[in-house]
């Protein structure tokens, strides 16, 4: 059992979740509220990263962001920063990955809430923020639960963006699906097995676990 | 309580624009006054109650509620719902469905500490009578009615300076009904701010409202108390919004002779040749001879039985349906049968009509009301 590669694999779900939740949140409840013309591609856009090989968002973020790129150049000469093969590109490369996961499950669960009870809100004498907190975002809580756990469970799993991006740089980018292919490039099916079960377990128990908290929250209204 | 505190308090309204829907309207409603808006459904009735919640901007318009200056487009002033203090209870509530009775009612009591919030907001639940036991509940777990008082309880706990209902008995059974009548009609003797009621049942707007004011299609058609609207409606579309049935053809034919009253031919709408029947009705002096006329002639203008006030004329019912305490009677003229009158009637005379049977009838002259027909299609303003 790798352990390095399995603590790396939960670090890199940790913050990605928390780097992502908040904007994704409020980016969805805007798509949700608002309407313009331009709105289906901002839509098709969020939704790109789920239809496309992850070698292929891998392969273009490491073109925009590598040491080479005018970008990657640019924050390499003056903060230092390397963007590429190391944590920071994992998070990135995460990130991007997993804005449809979190954005489509909380626009839906936004779009759910009737307009009517913002209204009522406004009417009450709340602002926009205490509407927010108050009442949509209670409302949008189950959706925006299951996001959670999708993000989570789709970052321990992700393997071809990961690999474009951070290469298999042991402690530093080598994650828990990387380490089963390597195992597996090895021969040492033993250690595959029990890392792919485990990941398997956590997954499907993580899955269950919100589809139950989410029926729970459903059956109190 | 003097009438310059009245006015103080009172409403006024003018709007008027054209997009995104057309809305048209000027009226007023003194404090303590209820005020119903009635027209068909599409006829902008719960746009004008958002305009006035300030849940949308009028193209051009002024509201003022007493003092306050809530809009005027001139100005660019347009206060946003949480500085209004309006009241308003939605058409399906919109209670918020995570929250408890006493949640959603504290909601609008959010500027007072916490503990004086729950305080006041079960004080006013007590008001619409909801038990310690159903304020605990969510919405999902009380019935309409019950939904609908704590509906009215938390626009009651915003303190409004002026209260709006949105169709508030569509979506409840006759007897929660019954005792919102009986709430409403405490409520205003309680409360002395405008109060304004949508809807489109016009038993209910007549039962509850001091004025109404009738609308379609965007704009206000006329405003005033319901029996005056039912007496003398504007015009004849008005007089079918409000459900006047005896609605008649006519052309003006002049003065009689006898000072104050003129002749009006009775036309049937098929058009066809009957002869003169002529009808000696109230002049005001308005209409040019030769004028093509609407008029109608509210119930109790139709009197059975030949000797008395009016016209006599012969007719046979065509119809006659006992419905509970009442009867629903068509009547067609002898004369003309082309034309048939609606007539409603209670207590010992009901019992001796039946179909087939061949009857006399008056109608009341003084109730008789003529309005001119016009070219221009109603509800378009000349600008």
């Amino acid at each position: 059992m790798d352990w390095q590669a399995f603590s790396l694999s939960i670090e890199l779900a940790a913050v990605t979740l928390l780097v992502l939740l908040p904007p994704g949140v409020l980016g969805a409840r805007w798509l949700a509220r608002t309407r313009f013309s331009g709105k289906a591609w901002i839509e098709a856009f969020v939704v790109l990263p789920l239809v496309l090989p992850p070698t292929v968002l891998g392969y273009y973020l490491l073109v925009s962001l590598g040491a080479g790129s005018p970008f990657g150049a640019w924050m390499l000469d003056t903060f230092d920063i390397r963007m590429t093969f190391n944590f920071a590109g994992l998070l990135i490369a995460s990130l991007v990955f997993n804005i449809p996961f979190i954005v489509q499950p909380v626009q839906r669960a936004f779009e759910a809430i009737p307009e009517n009870l913002a209204e009522a809100a406004a009417v009450c004498g709340l602002s926009g923020w205490q509407t927010f907190w108050r009442v949509e975002l209670p409302l949008a809580w189950p959706g925006i639960l299951s996001a959670m756990v999708l993000t989570f469970v789709h970052t321990l799993g992700e393997f071809g963006v990961v690999l474009m991006m951070g290469g298999s740089i042991p402690g530093e980018t080598k994650t828990v699906a990387i380490a089963i292919y390597d195992r597996v490039q090895s021969f040492d099916l033993a250690g595959a097995d029990r890392m792919a079960l485990l990941l398997l377990a956590l997954s499907l128990g993580a899955v269950a676990a919100s589809f139950f908290a989410s029926a729970r929250l459903a059956a109190r209204r | 309580m003097s009438g310059d505190q009245h006015t103080a308090r009172a409403l006024r309204v003018d709007v008027a624009q054209t997009e995104p829907m057309p809305l048209h309207g000027r009226f007023e409603c003194a404090a303590g006054e209820l005020l119903a808006l009635v027209g068909p459904s599409g006829a902008g009735k719960t746009s004008m109650l958002r305009v006035l919640a300030g849940l949308m901007r009028p193209q051009r318009g002024r509201i003022e509620v007493g003092t306050q200056l809530w809009c005027d487009s001139e100005q660019g002033i347009f206060l946003p719902p949480q500085r209004r203090h309006v009241g308003l209870v939605f058409q399906n509530y919109a209670l918020m469905p995570h929250l408890s009775a006493l949640d959603n009612v504290a909601l609008a009591l959010l500027h007072l500490p916490a503990r004086e919030c729950s305080a006041q907001a079960r004080r006013w639940l007590d008001h619409v009578h909801l038990s310690l036991e159903q304020q605990q509940r969510r919405p999902g777990a009380l019935s309409g009615g019950q939904q609908q008082r704590v509906a009215v309880a938390r626009a009651l706990a915003r303190e409004p300076r002026l209260l709006l209902l949105d169709e508030p008995f569509s979506a409840v059974d006759q007897m929660s009904r019954q005792a919102l009548y009986r709430l409403l009609a405490d409520l205003r003797s309680d409360l002395d701010i405008p109060i304004l009621l949508v809807t489109h049942d016009l038993n209910e707007a007549r039962l509850l409202a001091d004025r109404l004011v009738v609308m379609d299609a965007g704009s206000v058609l006329q405003e005033g108390p319901p029996e005056h609207i039912h007496r003398a409606p504007r015009n004849a579309r008005v007089a079918d919004l409000v459900g006047i049935h005896n609605r008649f053809q006519g052309v003006w034919v002049g003065p009689s002779g006898k000072a104050g009253w003129g002749l009006l031919k009775w036309v049937s709408a098929a058009g066809g040749d009957n002869g003169d029947m002529l009808l000696e009705v109230r002049d005001k002096g308005k209409i040019k001879p030769g004028q093509p006329v609407n008029w109608v002639v509210p119930g109790d203008g139709i009197l059975l039985g030949a000797d008395g006030i009016g016209q006599a004329l012969e007719a046979t019912v065509s119809d006659a349906r006992h419905l509970g305490e009442i009867t629903l009677a068509s009547l067609t003229l002898q004369h003309d049968p082309q034309i048939s009158l609606r007539i409603t009637l209670a207590g010992p005379q009901r019992r001796r009509i039946a179909s087939g049977d061949r009857l006399a009838l008056r109608l009341d002259p003084a109730l008789v009301h003529v309005m001119p027909l016009h070219q221009r299609p109603p509800g378009l303003s000349p600008d």
